[in-house]
């Protein structure tokens, strides 16, 4: 099979933004079936009332993650044409630090705030405001940061090379923590529910 | 302790599932495949025997002067030779390293060396890997010499070859060679002068293709 | 009907559609059903694409847009606008990303209408005013923006697909978006708790 499909020219460019836009359908649909269009649930993740967030990311993550491995390793995929974007180090630390801040503040990530003013929620239209302002502010002072931005450029590294480790026991690392990560977080979550419950009465 | 798979929950099934693919993948073995080419060799005796994947040297003129930029025009030669002289618009990728990723299976792409026999052989190879669209410059340099460059036209020519000589000339012009007209039939001789590369080269494209695509997020 | 009797249907009556409304908004999915689901549409990005999701990035390409069609000069001088402006032969919207996004909304929406969740309103904690949800609402966007683009991604593109392929950054980011964040959390616990 010569997949991933398009890198193989079964379709140009055309279709490939029709087939965007039913992936984004599936993305969109399943991020609010999970309760993320709601910033409140969003954000219990950062007070352990509702560690959603971990698990939605976590499981879907694991789930790409050993499928594309297995269908690679069928030779169904050729795993080395999926597009990995390439490694900044340090920028994009800095930035998921800026972002993680965001993302309590604001209560919503970019794709949870068009899944929450999709389903009416206001604070989601003026979050997506302030994402275009920051966009803006961002190219604005990009002369100065472009320095930054660029730096410590490792290329498109996965952790298997950098480590140099064995593909598949990453993966199985992955969902090992990913497994305990779930188990652990409903015992925390009941802890908290309870506090909160208690703090209540 | 009894135990019956009916009584688990179904997140525990769940992690069962996972949890058994992710061990497995402990002792599976690199993931990264590639490419398994299938050769379909009589498909592709086929492909040579009725030059379907042919292109000739007027042809490419052609679209290289109408400013075409749905191509990737591969000089197959040493750099050196390539910086000398090579065909305008060409880019120069070297047999070893054609699979690296410059070129995409989606890509139109047309190969040439002096003359045919390693754009034949890189042609094979980029078609057992999957390659769609990949033509060969029929009679390589050698032949984009003696019909575009330095087209002939005998002194016994009829009419309707002196006719077509005019288009000839006129393209020759364009890449800087020398139609040569009168005198019998003679093949270009290796002395006669390549143009240099300041002739109308049409468009460059970028070595990573004439579109550049962001595949960010 | 007296004036009063009236009013007492009219109650009666706005009573029972609050509470089928109320009735209607069906329970979210359990998380793992769910991540599922988001899993596979990744898996099949990757299978039939070759490339994961995103969002940051549609907004990106909005932005340089807006920026070329209103000051032209400026959107092809700053070479971050550039980059989203392509060779000029198509349209930035024409993209990828942005044709996703689209499909996001899309795709929220429908699973909004079928759950009955599609209301207008503001999520906030019962301590915080609208008004001050609205300004944290917008304060953290701009934040969010920015770093998105230091990033070059958000959680969708950078943690989701880049965390599935096991990008070296990508992981580093995923970690520090959940550091950033809870780090922040103790000071925003009057907007949530």
């Amino acid at each position: 099979m010569n997949a991933p499909f398009f890198k193989f020219g079964l379709f140009g460019d055309d279709v490939s933004l029709i087939v965007a836009f039913v992936i984004g359908i599936g993305f969109g649909f399943f991020l609010e079936r999970a309760g993320f269009g709601s910033a409140r649930k969003l954000c219990a993740q950062f007070y352990f009332t509702d560690l959603a967030v971990f698990k939605v990311m976590f499981t879907a993550i694991i789930t790409a993650m050993v499928g594309l491995f297995w269908l690679s390793w069928a030779g169904l995929v050729d795993l080395s044409l999926v597009y990995v974007s390439p490694t900044y180090l340090i920028p994009q630390t800095v930035g998921g630090l800026i972002l993680g801040a965001g993302f309590v503040i604001g209560g919503y990530c970019p794709g949870t705030s068009c899944v929450a003013a999709a389903t009416g929620k206001l604070d989601g239209f003026v979050y997506l405001g302030g994402i275009i302002v920051g966009i803006v502010v961002f190219g604005e002072v990009f002369p100065l940061l472009s320095g930054f931005y660029d730096s410590t450029a490792m290329g498109q590294i996965t952790i298997p090379e950098y480590f140099g480790i064995s593909y598949g026991i990453v993966v199985f690392l992955v969902v090992l923590v990913a497994i305990g990560g779930f188990a652990g977080g409903s015992w925390v979550e009941k802890k908290f529910a309870a506090k909160a419950k208690e703090a209540q009465s | 302790m009894k135990f019956s798979l009916s009584s688990l929950t179904l997140n525990q099934k769940l992690a069962i599932v996972v949890g058994v693919l992710g061990f497995l993948a402990v002792f599976a073995g690199s993931p990264y495949r590639g490419f398994t080419s299938k050769i379909d060799s009589q498909e592709l005796a086929s492909i040579v025997e009725k030059e379907i994947d042919h292109i000739s040297p007027e042809e490419l003129a052609g679209w290289i002067i109408a400013g075409n930029v749905d191509y990737r025009l591969v000089d197959l030669r040493k750099e050196k030779d390539f910086a000398e002289y090579h065909i305008p618009t060409a880019e120069n990728i070297l047999l070893p390293t054609l699979g690296d990723g410059q070129l995409e299976r989606g890509e139109k792409i047309i190969l040439y060396s002096v003359g045919g026999i390693h754009s034949a052989q890189a042609w094979f190879l980029l078609k057992a890997n999957g390659y769609k669209g990949v033509y060969i410059l029929r009679g390589g340099l050698e032949e984009w010499k003696d019909k575009v460059l330095f087209p002939r036209l005998a002194d016994n020519a009829s009419p309707q070859e002196v006719a077509a000589f005019e288009k000839s000339k006129l393209v020759s012009q364009f890449f800087g060679g020398t139609p040569q007209i009168g005198g019998t039939a003679v093949a270009a001789t290796p002395t006669m002068a390549l143009p240099k590369l300041e002739a109308p080269s049409g468009t460059q494209p970028k070595i990573s293709g004439p579109k550049k695509k962001k595949e960010g997020c | 009907m007296a004036a009063s009797e009236k009013a007492v249907v009219l109650d009666e009556v706005r009573a029972q559609s609050k509470a089928r409304v109320a009735r209607e908004a069906q329970p979210y999915w359990n998380p793992y059903v769910a991540g599922l689901g988001l899993g596979l549409v990744l898996l099949a990005a990757f299978v039939v694409i070759g490339r994961g999701l995103g969002a940051s990035g549609a907004f990106s390409s909005l932005v340089a847009a807006t920026v070329q069609t209103v000051v032209p000069a400026h959107a092809t001088s700053n070479s971050f606008y550039a980059e989203y402006l392509g060779d000029g032969t198509k349209s930035p919207l024409k993209d990828w990303l942005v044709f996703e996004v689209l499909g996001a909304i899309a795709g929220g929406f429908i699973s909004g209408i079928l759950a009955g969740r599609v209301k207008k309103g503001v999520e906030k904690g019962p301590r915080i005013s609208v008004g001050g949800r609205f300004g944290f609402a917008f304060v953290g966007g701009i934040i969010m923006g920015f770093g998105a683009k230091l990033a070059r991604g958000c959680t969708s593109g950078q943690a989701l697909t880049g965390g599935a392929l096991l990008g070296l950054g990508s992981w580093a980011f995923m970690l520090a978006v959940f550091g950033g964040a809870y780090a922040l959390a103790y000071f925003m616990r009057r907007q949530w708790t």
